[in-house]
């Protein structure tokens, strides 16, 4: 796998403000990359700057080994899918995906031939006269990714681009978004919020906080062996019990002792985490236990989620319960249930 | 439909506003088709004082003078006022001060500023003429064309022009082929109020104007002639002004549906 784009300790300062703090990323060739983070992470002024609309205040951009930072974004074989689409509202579909083509003054009958083409693609053929305002937000979407695309860049980028749709519509266009880019096999950098969309659609994930890149990994990676206590927490849901450390052994605040391998060269206040899907309800089999009274229960559908009050945690400990498990018996609150989890499952993190 | 005779009542409303604001009007009106040519007896239908009026060179002179002063004003604060509207809503965070002193030509009172842009002209020792009457109208029309542009600015998305940079167009080609487009409607609309508002407009024009016949404008040419009494030829004139406003007012209302604040 070549490396398409490289950013090298990229920095954005507004003011005091570092906005992008010291960010070293490589991206590959074909790969569908997302900037994951809460608001005010800085993803989204990243992103920017890969498009050309915010100036480094340090480091580098590279793409195909090419120094693009000081390139404005008229010029770059880069283009943005904008969060509000910025569809061009006096232009007709078909106009608006034009447009691209057109600024690089390709012939007329090539320019007509691709945007019929990826018109079929997008499935809006029917509708290659109508005005933005005649469409519904998940056309509109369409077209906004079909004007980017239309232009074949070497890297499109797209800022929150499932943000305005509904959940169920969010759903189908993650999958299409993906048979997309794996059809036109075009590198995509996406923003979100939402680490679902993340973990669904994303080859690789990266996190940031307050402008600094945690972790950089597979979804699954992502998920099972976050980078520290704030990624652990800010992708799904993590139980976070408090222990107190002597040599190898870890205890939980009302004493029960809590297995797990410690990460060489940690030290000072730590944290075990595990993760709600990986509580048991056959708590004597497991190597870890707590047990504590019920506080409340949450019927999700495919699964029953049931919080715990336990001494062992300051916050309530979450256990999901599968759709037959949660038939089998009852789970009423007041009662006291033991919960139990494997070794293998517990993370330990600094506090 | 609680009451028919509250609503009845509230036609009788209308109708007596209406016929307030339009009797005077349709008098003036009727009145340029009597062949008497006197207001206080209708003596039959005629064209003839219509003939009249265009054989009136003095007349004619002032109407051609309205209209250069007009088109010529109209299409200059029209260039300047859209882009003072575009380039002081790019840069609005510098506050408002900007803002009030575009808009002062429009709050202060005539009379002040048609005195003011006189000294100006007197301190600079410009010859008054036609030219110094389209430059006086520039000044408080720039302020009226930059307020219609700016509503429309209001509602606009920024990200459209990022869009088009993103897309490959250079900064002229967005102004041309996104910006000037999407603003159009608002652009013509100040276009053709600026228009408006020039060629009725009497005290700066007045002032500006100079003592030469040359450059007397329509409305100056009717004050002259109503010191002697209204006359027929005058009542013609208001007719057809009346028709020309109205088609210019409709056509600017439908240029520009959902521009102005409030439409």
């Amino acid at each position: 796998m070549t490396t398409l784009l490289s950013l090298r300790h990229v920095e954005k300062h507004f003011g005091h403000v570092r906005a992008v703090n010291g960010v070293s990323l490589d991206i590959r060739q074909n790969e569908f990359f997302a900037l994951l983070g809460a608001s005010g992470s800085g993803k989204t002024t990243l992103l920017r700057m890969l498009a050309g609309f915010e100036a480094l205040s340090g480091g580098q951009i590279l793409l195909n080994g090419k120094d693009i930072s000081h390139v404005p974004p008229n010029h770059r074989p880069v283009n943005l899918m904008f969060q509000s689409y910025a569809l061009f509202p006096h232009m007709s579909v078909a106009q608006n995906i034009a447009y691209g083509l057109e600024m690089e003054k390709l012939p007329r009958t090539e320019i007509r031939q691709r945007v019929d083409e990826i018109l079929a693609t997008i499935q809006l053929s029917a509708l290659a006269s109508r005005k933005p305002e005649q469409l519904s937000g998940g056309q509109r979407q369409r077209v906004a990714l079909a004007r980017a695309l239309v232009k074949r860049p070497q890297l499109l980028l797209l800022d929150e681009p499932l943000g305005a749709l509904d959940k169920k519509l969010r759903g189908e266009m993650q999958l299409e978004l993906k048979r997309i880019q794996h059809q036109f096999g075009i590198t995509f950098i996406i923003v979100t919020h939402d680490q679902e969309e993340a973990l669904v659609m994303a080859d690789r994930i990266a996190i940031l906080q307050h402008g600094e890149l945690l972790q950089c990994a597979p979804p699954r990676e992502v998920y099972e062996h976050p980078a520290n206590r704030f990624a652990a927490e800010f992708i799904g849901v993590m139980n976070v019990i408090p222990v107190a450390r002597d040599g190898a052994k870890l205890t939980a605040a009302e004493g029960s002792l809590i297995r797990a391998d410690i990460p060489d060269g940690m030290g000072g206040d730590l944290v075990a985490a595990v993760r709600p899907e990986r509580l048991r309800l056959d708590a004597h089999a497991c190597e870890n236990r707590l047990s504590g009274r019920i506080l409340a229960t949450a019927y999700h559908g495919l699964d029953l989620q049931v919080h715990i009050e336990t001494p062992a945690m300051p916050k309530p400990l979450i256990c999901r319960v599968t759709a037959d498990a949660a038939e089998a018996r009852s789970f009423r609150t007041g009662d006291v249930l033991s919960l139990g989890w494997s070794r293998a499952d517990t993370r330990i993190f600094a506090a | 439909m609680a009451d028919r005779r509250t609503f009845r009542l509230m036609l009788l409303i209308l109708g007596l506003v209406f016929a307030f604001l339009y009797i005077p009007i349709s008098v003036l009106v009727g009145l340029s088709f009597n062949a008497g040519g006197m207001p206080t007896a209708w003596t039959g239908f005629s064209l003839k004082w219509y003939g009249a009026l265009f054989a009136n060179q003095d007349i004619l002179r002032a109407a051609g003078n309205t209209l250069i002063v007009g088109l010529v004003s109209a299409a200059i604060s029209t260039v300047l006022g859209t882009l003072l509207a575009i380039g002081v809503e790019i840069r609005r965070r510098k506050g408002s001060v900007l803002e009030t002193l575009i808009f002062a030509p429009m709050v202060i009172p005539d009379i002040v500023l048609a005195i003011a842009l006189l000294s100006f002209f007197s301190l600079l020792d410009v010859r008054l003429g036609l030219h110094t009457v389209i430059m006086a109208h520039v000044v408080f029309n720039l302020a009226y064309v930059c307020a219609v542009v700016r509503a429309r600015l209001k509602s606009f998305d920024w990200s459209i022009v990022e869009a088009s940079t993103d897309l490959g167009a250079s900064t002229l080609t967005t102004l041309r082929r996104v910006v000037l487009p999407v603003l159009a409607p608002a652009i013509i609309a100040g276009g053709l109020l600026a228009f408006t508002l020039s060629v009725d407009e009497f005290i700066i024009a007045f002032f500006t104007a100079g003592a030469q016949r040359a450059s007397i404008t329509l409305p100056m040419q009717i004050y002259g002639m109503i010191r002697f009494g209204v006359t027929p030829e005058i009542n013609v004139l208001a007719t057809l002004v009346i028709g020309f406003s109205l088609v210019t007012l409709a056509l600017s209302q439908r240029l520009n549906r959902g521009g102005l604040p409030g439409q």
